[in-house]
């Protein structure tokens, strides 16, 4: 998929308007605006981990993976099923729900691997420079020219689909997207004076990364894997489509589109549903994205 | 100084007010200001950042952003701008009257040929050939002294020096022929050698073309050198007006204590060495929060009561020269 | 342009410093450079690939001999081919093979560059349809929407740019066809051969199109819009254009704009990469013969040739996109091109 390019240049709100252009009102709809823009997002977003993970454990759903024959292709509002039963009779909403774990785990996993190992190596190349920055910065021009489908298509046909190895074939992808941008931030904290100065006080580098390096650099790392987690749904869904993800007949937002293409014509819902569902769950990981760059202030 | 010509008034601007909202409150960066300016003529406007100075000159050319509040009058040989849509001021703009501005680093388009920028100067206004615009432009970066100039026009505006750039935008402001022009700190951003350079070449040039300049700036030592009206503002409103000859040189009168402050702060050769430089203690006020009576007063050394309660008007007290001070000087001659 | 700072911070090298003070074409010797570095990244990407697709059991003489062949038979076959031996030494043998100008043969029996030959030219016609219709439309939405920022025009671009980021190729395409497929019937479901007359051209390619341009009409606009933006209220050269009395229109696009291409060009650049992947499954879902479509199969059958040839082709045209990014300053930046002659 087009990976964007990271931060700068995503943020939706246009630089801060001039003080001629706000009145009191203004400012206060601005306000309200601005609110609704972080709060909207995050209380989907909890919404459907709540859906997805806590929900079940509440309310017993159907089987996301079996399906009785006999009742395929149920409408929405069927008793027993909210949203009606796919073509084999599997029940729609839990394949929602299911494939809703499957995609919040698998993107929150693949993320934190990604941060936490792109982020060491990213942020040491930029601290240390030289050699050290060099050789790193090729390995990570390397595995981001790797197409992370190809890896993710082949480690699963090799080593068999499982939630697990998607989880490490989307981490290649990962790591070096959170390598470039850590690194490129922790060039421009590192040129900043308090820095020298910290540096020409003697403070050891370890302190300078982990008090001035890191806490300046989290916020535009924050956005940024929000604007992350998105993307690996969309992959993950990718690999679920192309069945290379998690096995069948696991429950997967991806499979759930693959299965409804074969009755495409007929009944376009078995698509467009999930694809609503991922839609607005990646919307809404960019909105807030977005707020929050806003709200901190990251270029 | 160029002499006073007779032609009559070609600005004259009454009561201007430019007001916006700043986090919710009424910000008056121009609070009321009137002055003339006739055909020819050099006025200087002197005042700190904050002071309005640049503010007011950019209402009158309509370049501040949209949801300012303007009002007042100001008008250019009868045309009155304040309340001019922005289509028809624009015809003005450029042509009439021009503006020439700080940073000429930042000025310039630096992916466009100096040239190219030039001409579209004209050729927003004037219907002319291509060729004959460039004729005109290579005409125009003679006029401000540009040396090669049939070269200089394929440049790019990063390979011209700082005060090259600066003539540059002279040229572009100069190339209908303003009556009007408006040097908006035009000199701050250069070296002093460089500073007096642009400044004579704008005097010549106002000789040339028989234009009238404004000159906004900082700093008192240009008024005194080049203006013929000297205009001083501080938070928004003019504190002493009057013509240059009545304020500096011998038997000039400073009154208001802020331009006898500012008068004062610039260091002299003749001052003995190591006397500590007087300056004008405290900082520009904040303009959402304006004292109660004379704007100057936290900053005064000779304020009183009355000072702090009730602000001065501006008052002709003299023959042409107005001061808005409970207190001014006595004698104001320079130290 | 923050993000050119930002990119400019992200090439550690500072080449370009060192490379502007010399006379003649610095723009060469820049580019010259950054190949030679693409070099190492080439080399990486496609022992990576070879890597892992080695762990795949090959089944490379299974295949050719059929069935029917007993184990002996296919160990035999294995030793002709060379396939038995360690993987670096195939990668190795593979490596001069290309240097040679053959990318070897395919489980098939088929050349790969025969193969490729083949496919190629559709997955280009729809990766150059698809790029030049959204950068098109991207410029001319951007333009309109900083023309009042906050305004109806902007506002909506931003809404529909949210929507392109977001939304996952795959399930987009599906949406293009049942819209435009199915119910109003103006496309083709499957886009099959693309054909040789430019009726045929639009018909089989327009949905894939859409389907890998959507998100970069996103990202392109979204880009430029904030720059422009941020030019028309930030930059100084802007104010004095609008004191020349130069139109708002002219302001914008003859000179914001101008100065916003390099951002846009590098960000174009550096998206070429990521597009392999929506191409690869656009082009099953729509069944358009290009070389996506093979890397797919390919990887189902094992066929390691084929796919390697793929992965080199993909990752060369993400580092001619890199490459293309960085240039866009070096070449077309005057402040960069004709360097310092007077300051």
């Amino acid at each position: 998929m087009a990976i964007p390019i990271p931060d700068a240049t995503l943020s939706t709100a246009a630089p801060p308007p001039l003080p001629s252009l706000v009145s009191a009102r203004q400012l206060r709809a601005q306000r309200i605006g601005r609110a609704l823009r972080l709060w909207v997002p995050a209380g989907i977003l909890i919404a459907m981990l709540a859906l997805c993970f806590l929900w079940p454990l509440v309310y017993q759903l159907p089987s996301p993976t079996n399906g009785n024959i006999i009742e395929a292709q149920e409408p929405p509002f069927s008793p027993g099923h909210w949203l009606g039963t796919d073509a084999v009779g599997v029940d729609i909403f839990s394949q929602l729900v299911y494939g809703g774990r499957v995609a919040f785990e698998v993107s929150a996993a693949t993320t934190v691997i990604g941060m936490v190992i792109g982020c060491a190596l990213g942020v040491t190349a930029g601290y240390v420079g030289g050699w050290t920055d060099a050789v790193i910065s090729r390995v990570l021009d390397i595995l981001i020219a790797f197409p992370a489908l190809v890896l993710a298509l082949v480690i699963a046909e090799g080593l068999g689909p499982s939630e697990m190895h998607v989880i490490w074939a989307l981490a290649v992808f990962s790591i070096p997207a959170f390598g470039r941008v850590s690194r490129g931030a922790t060039l421009v904290v590192r040129g900043l004076p308090y820095m020298v100065a910290a540096r020409l006080a003697g403070t050891r580098g370890w302190k300078i990364i982990a008090r001035h390096v890191l806490p300046n650099i989290m916020p535009g790392i924050v956005t940024f894997s929000l604007l992350g987690i998105g993307i690996v749904i969309i992959l993950e869904g990718a690999l679920d489509f192309l069945g290379y993800g998690i096995p069948a007949p696991g429950a997967s937002w991806g499979s759930m589109i693959a299965n409804g293409q074969q009755v495409l014509t007929a009944q376009p819902e078995y698509v467009v549903i999930p694809s609503i569902v991922l839609l607005i769950t990646v919307v809404a990981l960019n909105m807030l994205g977005d707020a929050l760059r806003e709200r901190w202030g990251v270029q | 100084m160029s002499t006073l010509q007779t032609n009559g008034t070609l600005l004259e601007v009454e009561d201007l007010r430019v007001a916006f909202a700043a986090g919710g409150r009424e910000v008056r960066a121009v609070d009321g200001v009137s002055y003339k300016v006739d055909a020819g003529s050099t006025l200087a406007i002197i005042g700190e950042s904050g002071s309005g100075k640049t503010v007011g000159c950019r209402a009158i050319m309509g370049l501040l952003p949209a949801g300012t509040a303007i009002s007042g009058s100001a008008r250019l040989r009868g045309t009155e701008l304040i309340g001019l849509s922005d289509a028809a001021l624009r015809k003005h703009r450029g042509s009439d009257m021009a503006m020439v501005f700080q940073d000429p680093a930042r000025s310039l388009n630096p992916t466009m040929r100096v040239g190219a920028q030039i001409t579209e100067a004209i050729r927003t206004h004037r219907k002319v050939s291509k060729s004959e615009a460039h004729a005109q432009a290579v005409e125009l970066l003679r006029l401000v002294r540009i040396p090669a100039a049939d070269r200089r026009f394929y440049e790019y505006p990063h390979q011209l020096s700082g005060g090259m750039r600066q003539r540059v935008v002279i040229a572009m402001a100069l190339a209908c022929r303003p009556k009007l022009l408006i040097a908006d700190e035009a000199t701050t951003a250069l070296d002093v050698t460089t500073q007096a350079q642009i400044m004579e070449l704008l005097l010549e040039l106002q000789q040339e073309l028989d234009m009238a300049l404004i000159f906004i700036s900082h700093d008192l030592g240009l008024a005194a050198s080049y203006a013929d009206e000297v205009v001083v503002m501080y938070a928004g409103k003019i504190v002493e007006q009057a013509p240059a000859k009545r304020l500096f040189g011998a038997g000039g009168t400073v009154k208001m204590r802020y331009t006898r402050a500012l008068l004062d702060a610039i260091p002299h050769l003749e001052r003995p060495a190591h006397t500590e430089l007087p300056v004008v203690s405290g900082r520009p006020p904040d303009p959402t929060m304006l004292p109660p009576g004379c704007s100057f007063a936290p900053r005064c050394p000779s304020a009183a009561d009355d000072c702090r309660t009730t602000a001065p008007g501006l008052i002709e007290h003299a023959q042409s020269h107005r001061w808005a001070c409970w207190h001014p000087c006595e004698n104001g001659g320079a130290a | 342009m923050a993000l050119a700072q930002q990119i400019q911070l992200q090439d550690g090298t500072g080449a370009r410093d060192s490379v502007r003070r010399v006379a003649g074409s610095p723009a060469l010797r820049l580019a010259g450079r950054r190949l030679l570095a693409a070099i190492p990244v080439l080399i990486g990407v496609t022992f990576l690939t070879f890597a892992v697709m080695s762990t795949l059991p090959n089944e490379t003489a299974q295949a050719i001999l059929g069935l029917q062949a007993t184990p002996g038979q296919v160990a035999a076959l294995n030793h002709t081919l060379g396939l038995d031996q360690p993987f670096l030494e195939r990668y190795w043998h593979w490596l001069i093979t290309v240097l040679h100008g053959s990318l070897g043969t395919s489980i098939g029996g088929v050349s790969v560059n025969h193969e490729l030959a083949l496919h190629l030219p559709a997955t280009l016609e729809l990766l150059i349809y698809a790029l030049v219709v959204s950068l098109a439309l991207s410029i001319a939405v951007a333009v309109l929407a900083a023309r009042k920022p906050n305004g109806i025009a902007d506002r909506l671009s931003l809404a529909v740019s949210m929507l392109g980021l977001s939304i996952a190729p795959y399930a987009f395409a599906f949406l293009l066809i049942i819209v435009f497929a199915v119910k109003l019937n103006w496309f083709p479901v499957i886009s099959g051969s693309v054909g040789t007359t430019p009726a045929s051209f639009f018909k089989a390619l327009t949905l894939p199109a859409a389907a890998i341009g959507f998100p970069l009409f996103a990202i392109y606009t979204r880009l430029l819009r904030a720059d422009l933006v941020e030019q028309m209220q930030r930059e100084d050269y802007i104010v004095t254009a609008k004191a020349k009395g130069v139109t708002p229109w002219n302001v914008l696009v003859k000179h914001a704009l101008r100065n916003s291409m390099f951002t846009l060009i590098t960000v174009v650049g550096l998206n070429l990469g990521g597009l392999v992947g929506a191409t690869a499954i656009i082009e099953t879902i729509f069944s358009v013969p290009g070389i996506g479509n093979d890397l797919l199969t390919g990887i189902g059958n094992h066929d390691v040739p084929l796919v390697e040839g793929i992965v080199l082709i993909f990752a060369l045209v993400t580092v001619l996109g890199n490459l293309l990014a960085d240039l866009a300053y070096a070449v077309l930046d005057p402040r960069i091109r004709y360097g310092n002659s007077n300051s």
